[in-house]
């Protein structure tokens, strides 16, 4: 009976002790995990500051425009360029004369 | 187990002849008592502590696991956050960035570490920029424990250094404060210094969150519209040889600063090679006496007051002689003029005896309203105070209403101005981007009937006046021509003029307000006729031919019956017959 006990403590013991151990290793290789995508995290946000400012740089409308006036030659949208559609007239007789034309037997 | 309680069974198991001694159970007497009671109470004593250790063991074991497991997550997070403090960005209305901070390398050797100092301080300066081999050999000999070597290398140049494979260097983290549209908003953001204080600008005035670096600091200014109205400045004063100048975009409805120019400027990238001109921000800390432009606050005085109408005539037939000073009209028409006709052709005359017929009461009164009396509150610290006569005399009254003896910032006219177009609410400016939401609060400072009539009066200017050259077809620019002549040894200098323009538009609707002043232009070699009509009022036209379209107002056909009656304006014809302005 006693010695029936003892083995099944001894088992216990050996049980948990190698929980512990398998938690612990565990643990340590999620520390490790964690700190690398912490590092990661912290390097990915210094390359997107990066990318940005270099996006800001090359997008700064002193650039774009001697580039524009180097290349394109494009030139500020003048008054005369800007209507509405209202203003635009129908084709002479286009638009509703194919209707008439089916509706007529 | 007691024995005793066996005593009256039989147990099976107890071997036939063994019977418990009685002795056994006798209680002990005399020094075996006191002997047996002393051991009971120490077994009790060990057993409470024991107890005691190991209840406080499982009470920490509960909290370590179950409680405090937060602080150890986070005590990993932390570990791993930012290496360095990062300086906030800043970034425009739409968020393009302005300014932002970036990750640097800064060189430095522990000279001991060092072998080779002769022939390590020639490899360095091969690959370091701006760099001496003598000065860093000297650096190297010296007997200090920590020497800088160069400060904010990119990662090509630090990657070169540990190439270079010497021992005793280490590199230290720090943050360089990057502006990547160079000198495209250099008065607005300053710049920072390399401990990263800002120095100027933004940079100082919101110091403290672009330090805590949590949120980007986010302006008013548009990038688009401060490329605009750099470009067209830079041109005219190219074109008519000025000393400098200065412009400002205002939305009229919020007191935004869309954009904010001063030229001569710099680059904040590198402001140790700006001149001290180059830093001045004319805008915000130049104090100006800004001519004509007044006569938009000295008009709107005297129709807010009651003190004069549209059909108010006052004589303008020769020049004024007021405490021995003479006032004359640059453009003379010697005749009676009304009041449309004055703020039309910007007669000194006509509106020195409108300010008279209001008195220095009234005028500091309404200037006061206007916050053009005292320093504005603004982000950037830059800020200029406004010369105010004193005492204030009645010369210095008809003087003012034409913008002579009294400085103030382009800052506070663009401010006032967009008040007298609103409707007539100022309010106060500002550099940071309101939040989205209900408008915001300002301050009712006239009439929105003398608001609408001044409307009509800034539109005559343009249409007819002064300013003829400011009109951009379609966009129905209203505004105000300023000439006015420095101050130079305290008399004013012919010669050295200061022309501007406030331009609102569309001026039916008014939502946004223009402003070029120009430093002493010229025109061909002399400058008398460099006028702000002249000068400042085409650049305001280009800024708003480009501007309009960026910010979505339509062109609208200025002869269409409902805008003509919202904008005309009753002018007598030299016969004497009404004719409706066109």
């Amino acid at each position: 009976m006693i010695r029936v006990t003892t083995v099944l403590w001894m088992l216990a013991v050996m049980i948990a002790g190698y929980a512990m151990f398998q938690v612990k290793y565990e643990v340590g290789r999620l520390e490790d995990r964690l700190a690398q995508l912490n590092r990661d995290v912290a390097a990915a946000r210094e390359e997107n500051r990066v990318l940005n400012a270099e996006w800001s740089l090359l997008s700064d409308p002193q650039r774009l425009d001697r580039l524009n006036k180097a290349f394109l030659h494009l030139a500020p949208v003048g008054t005369v360029q800007i209507g509405s559609l209202d203003q635009i007239p129908f084709r002479p007789g286009s638009a509703p004369a194919p209707m008439l034309a089916k509706a007529a037997p | 187990m007691n024995p005793r309680l066996n005593l009256g069974h039989d147990n099976p198991c107890r071997p036939r002849h063994f019977r418990p001694g009685r002795a056994a159970n006798a209680a002990p007497e005399g020094p075996a008592k006191a002997a047996l009671e002393l051991s009971h109470t120490r077994l009790l004593i060990a057993g409470a502590l024991f107890l005691l250790a190991f209840a406080v063991i499982a009470g920490r074991l509960i909290e370590v696991a179950g409680f405090k497991s937060g602080d150890v997550r986070s005590a990993h997070a932390r570990q791993a956050g930012p290496s360095i403090a990062a300086r906030g960005d800043i970034v425009d209305r739409n968020g393009v960035l302005l300014a932002t901070t970036l990750d640097t390398a800064s060189l430095f050797a522990v000279p001991k570490q060092v072998p080779g100092k002769r022939e390590a301080a020639a490899q360095l300066a091969a690959v370091l920029p701006d760099a001496n081999a003598d000065e860093l050999y000297a650096r190297l000999s010296s007997d200090k424990g920590f020497v800088w070597l160069a400060r904010q290398l990119s990662p090509q140049q630090k990657m070169a250094v540990i190439r270079l494979g010497i021992p005793g260097l280490e590199f230290q983290p720090e943050g360089k404060r990057f502006y990547p549209k160079g000198s495209l908003a250099a008065h607005v953001l300053g710049f920072a210094g390399l401990d990263n204080t800002g120095l100027a600008g933004i940079e100082r005035g919101r110091d403290g969150s672009l330090k805590s670096g949590d949120a980007p600091v986010q302006l008013s200014i548009d990038v688009r519209l401060q490329y605009i109205l750099k470009s067209e400045l830079a041109r005219q004063i190219a074109d008519l040889n000025a000393l400098g100048g200065t412009g400002i975009i205002m939305d009229v409805r919020t007191g935004e600063v869309l954009a904010l120019v001063s030229l001569p400027d710099f680059d904040p990238n590198d402001p140790g090679a700006a001149k001290p001109e180059d830093l001045f921000d004319r805008a915000t800390l130049g104090i100006y006496e800004v001519g004509s432009v007044f006569k938009i606050f000295n008009t709107a005085m005297a129709l807010e007051d009651g003190v004069s109408t549209f059909a108010s005539r006052y004589d303008a037939t020769k020049p004024l002689e007021v405490a021995g000073y003479t006032i004359h009209d640059d453009d003379p028409q010697n005749r009676w003029l009304t009041l449309p006709e004055i703020f039309m052709y910007s007669s000194n005359i006509g509106e020195a005896r409108m300010a008279a017929d209001a008195g220095t009461d009234r005028q500091r009164d309404f200037l006061g309203r206007l916050g053009l009396l005292r320093q504005p509150s603004f982000e950037l610290p830059e800020i200029g105070t406004p010369l105010v006569p004193r005492p204030w005399r009645p010369i210095n009254t008809m003087t003012i209403a034409f913008g002579h003896g009294i400085s103030v910032s382009p800052l506070q006219v663009a401010s006032a101005a967009s008040a007298v177009a609103n409707g007539g609410i100022l309010y106060p400016a500002t550099i940071l981007k309101r939040p989205d939401g209900p408008p915001p609060q300002g301050q009712r400072v006239m009439s929105t009937e003398t608001s609408i009539q001044m409307r009509k009066l800034l539109r005559l200017v343009v249409e007819q006046g002064t300013g003829k050259l400011a009109d951009a077809p379609g966009y129905l620019v209203g505004g105000k021509t300023g000439t006015a002549e420095k101050v130079e040894n305290g008399g004013y200098a012919r010669h050295a003029l200061v022309s501007s323009f406030v331009g609102i538009f569309p001026i039916n609707d008014p939502r946004y307000l223009v402003m070029a002043l120009l430093d002493e232009p010229h025109i061909g070699a002399k400058a008398g006729g460099a006028t702000g009509g002249l000068t400042a009022a085409p650049a305001v036209r280009r800024i708003v031919e480009r501007m309009a379209p960026l910010v979505g107002i339509q062109p609208v056909d200025e002869n269409s019956p409902e805008i003509r009656r919202s904008l005309v304006v009753g002018l007598p014809s030299p016969q004497g017959r009404k004719l409706a302005a066109n």
